[in-house]
């Protein structure tokens, strides 16, 4: 945790100074003996960098320690997943609701631990289409028809 | 009984609320039972439904899953020693004991009767005292409400927080993001590097489904806990008349204790029932029982827990403040209706927050019916494939921030808040300052300003306003207390609240 909290403290210290930077560049609109727009920002940004250094002071203080190695399986599993999210949202507007989700969803089955193709389709099929249906048609959630959107209402 | 009331008791007995309360009481029990999901998560899963609801039918759902999750997790505490939800925590040490020795059903039936009284009683609590709450906070004035909201903030630190630098840390970032956007008092834009989608900032309901429900999904991915089963059959689930008039005074102290501890922004459920454990084993003629399998030690905390729910409802509903991720996404899915938690929602709209209080009054009823009728159902559930469950809660957060504003830049706010939310964990620094900040940020920076305004740049207008003063000593009362209990390694979530 020593390690974590002076990476954190670094990086949420350089956070802080970009902030301040753009706080400066905020347009000064205000009435006189008022607080102008970046009065917030600034104590945000003072507070900040006070706790930071807090933080990093203390971890500094702290004994050296050894973490133990994550689980590599695991690590690639959840790293994997992750890909697979940000492609599903990448790929949504495009391709649309059904079509995007349905290989999302069965990829996820797969990764949480179903091998069983027919449970895997079976699953992945029932779940896009029972969401698509209420939220689309039940609720009135635009949801994007994508590529599909000469074939379904 | 005032016109308000009973418009509020008709609003919220007619037919769609009922049903509504029904299904998020069902919901909630599910998903407070399934370990690996939290009322949070259930909360997500309803949330696109609550868009396009009504509002007095939207939270009547949400008020029936907060309700039915706090039970739903003591069901998984008793029959796995796993805690469904964080404040299930104390029930297992009792409840667990009690299904080993072949007692599942009775200690499920207690825990069901301990948490439909809490939850009458924190009810009262609620039907009585918020209506008074609110005629007092009327007379606030902003520096009053900006010391409120900071006293809110900072005990939600001091409660939800490992490390009390951590937990400001998290707040604070909150309040820089707050910043994004238009700014309450003058409109200039802030930070918005030009995105038309940031003007109005960013909503904190994307920012808690990314800083929730992503990290959960990724926990879930790991192998702990998976596969893991109930084996208990389920007996007499009535609980006996002689086990009735032994959690008498465990109920009573759970009731009471936890509804006066809901009504403190930060002290949820798990501190309520541990406290509650502690004061009816320090009570009871048999303190040398508990922690053995014996019924008060199942009753005090789970009338806690289920009490926290109605005292926590008094500060959102009369304040506008949260004291946990739940009452904060309430007050969300009220905004997203137009009606804005506080003093003037009694003033203004007297029958809604009548009828919010008395949909609050049907979930307990249904809390208690559906629990007892369909445990043996529910208990089932808890054998829900996680390969098929995990999957629909990660389209469920891609529904649930699209539909907001029918927008994909949410969904990518999602993500983004997702990442967030996982480095967070990475650095054991809490998320729900975070969250709350998000939610109380705006109020706590234009009170700030225009009190700031009215006194032409006095800060001694904070100090000067007797309200505001004690708000600003409890403020500091409770970050000296969270430093005690950093200094003293007290811990009392284990995990997230909610």
């Amino acid at each position: 945790m020593r390690r974590k909290n002076i990476i954190a403290a670094l990086v949420l210290i350089v956070f802080a100074a970009g902030y301040g930077v753009l706080t400066a560049g905020l347009p000064l609109r205000t009435l006189p003996n008022t607080p102008d727009p970046s009065f917030f920002p600034w104590i945000n940004m003072a507070i900040i960098l006070i706790l930071c250094f807090c933080l990093l002071f203390h971890s500094l203080r702290q004994p050296k320690e050894t973490t133990p190695n994550p689980d590599a399986e695991e690590r690639n599993r959840i790293i994997t997943a992750m890909g697979i999210f940000i492609v599903y949202l990448a790929t949504l507007p495009t391709l649309g609701f059904i079509m995007a989700t349905a290989p999302f969803f069965a990829a996820m089955m797969v990764l949480f631990g179903e091998r069983r193709p027919v449970y895997v389709g079976t699953g992945t099929i029932a779940v896009t289409a029972a969401l698509y249906l209420l939220f689309r048609h039940g609720f009135g959630v635009f949801l994007p028809r994508g590529l599909l959107a000469g074939f379904v209402a | 009984m005032s016109p308000d009331a009973l418009s509020g008791l008709s609003q919220a007995s007619s037919f769609l609320p009922l049903i509504s309360t029904c299904i998020g009481v069902f919901v909630g029990l599910v998903v407070g039972m399934i370990p690996g999901m939290t009322i949070s998560t259930g909360i997500i899963i309803v949330l696109p439904v609550t868009f396009v609801l009504p509002a007095d039918i939207a939270i009547a759902l949400l008020l029936g899953l907060y309700v039915g999750g706090m039970t739903g997790g003591s069901f998984s505490a008793v029959l796995l020693n796993i805690p469904g939800t964080p404040s299930a925590s104390a029930t297992a040490m009792d409840g667990f004991t009690m299904a080993a020795k072949g007692e599942a059903g009775r200690a499920l039936g207690i825990a069901i009767t301990a948490s439909f009284i809490g939850g009458l009683f924190s009810f009262l609590c609620l039907f009585f005292i918020a209506p008074l709450l609110a005629d007092v906070a009327l007379e606030f004035r902003t520096e009053d409400m900006f010391s409120l909201v900071f006293f809110g903030l900072t005990i939600i630190c001091s409660f939800a927080a490992k490390s009390l630098v951590k937990g400001l840390l998290s707040a604070a970032l909150g309040l820089a993001l707050v910043t994004i956007g238009q700014d309450p008092v003058m409109g200039t834009s802030r930070f918005t590097f030009g995105e038309a989608n940031l003007m109005a900032g960013v909503h904190f309901l994307t920012a808690m489904i990314g800083l929730f429900a992503i990290p959960q999904l990724v926990d879930n991915l790991r192998a702990s806990n998976a596969g893991k089963q109930a084996q208990a059959k389920l007996t007499s689930i009535l609980p006996k008349v002689s086990d009735l008039k032994a959690i008498r005074l465990p109920v009573c102290i759970g009731s009471f204790t936890g509804s006066f501890l809901g009504i403190l922004p930060g002290a949820g459920g798990p501190i309520a029932a541990f406290i509650s454990y502690d004061y009816a084993r320090k009570a009871s003629k048999k303190p040398e029982q508990f922690g053995e399998g014996c019924a008060e030690g199942v009753a005090a905390p789970e009338s806690a827990n289920n009490a926290v729910t109605g005292g926590a409802l008094i500060p959102m509903m009369t304040l506008g403040i949260p004291g946990d991720p739940v009452t904060a996404i309430l007050i969300g899915a009220l905004t997203i209706h137009g009606l804005a938690p506080g003093p003037l929602l009694f003033l203004e709209r007297g029958d809604f927050a009548y009828g919010l209080i008395w949909s609050f009054f049907w979930a307990n009823i249904f809390n208690f019916i559906i629990a007892i009728l369909g445990l043996r159902i529910l208990v089932k559930l808890l054998a829900t494939p996680r390969a098929l469950l995990m999957p629909t809660v990660a389209v469920l957060c891609v529904i649930g921030s699209y539909a907001l504003r029918n927008n994909f830049f949410d969904v990518y706010v999602m993500l983004f808040f997702g990442f967030v939310g996982l480095a967070m964990r990475w650095l054991d620094m809490p998320v729900v300052p975070m969250l709350l900040a998000l939610v109380l940020g705006r109020s706590l920076e234009e009170n700030l300003r225009v009190a700031l305004t009215s006194s032409k740049g006095d800060i001694s207008i904070f100090f000067t306003s007797p309200i505001s003063l004690t708000f600003l000593c409890l403020a500091a009362l409770s970050i000296y207390w969270s430093l005690r209990s950093t200094r003293n390694k007290v811990d009392p979530y284990q995990k997230e609240p909610g």
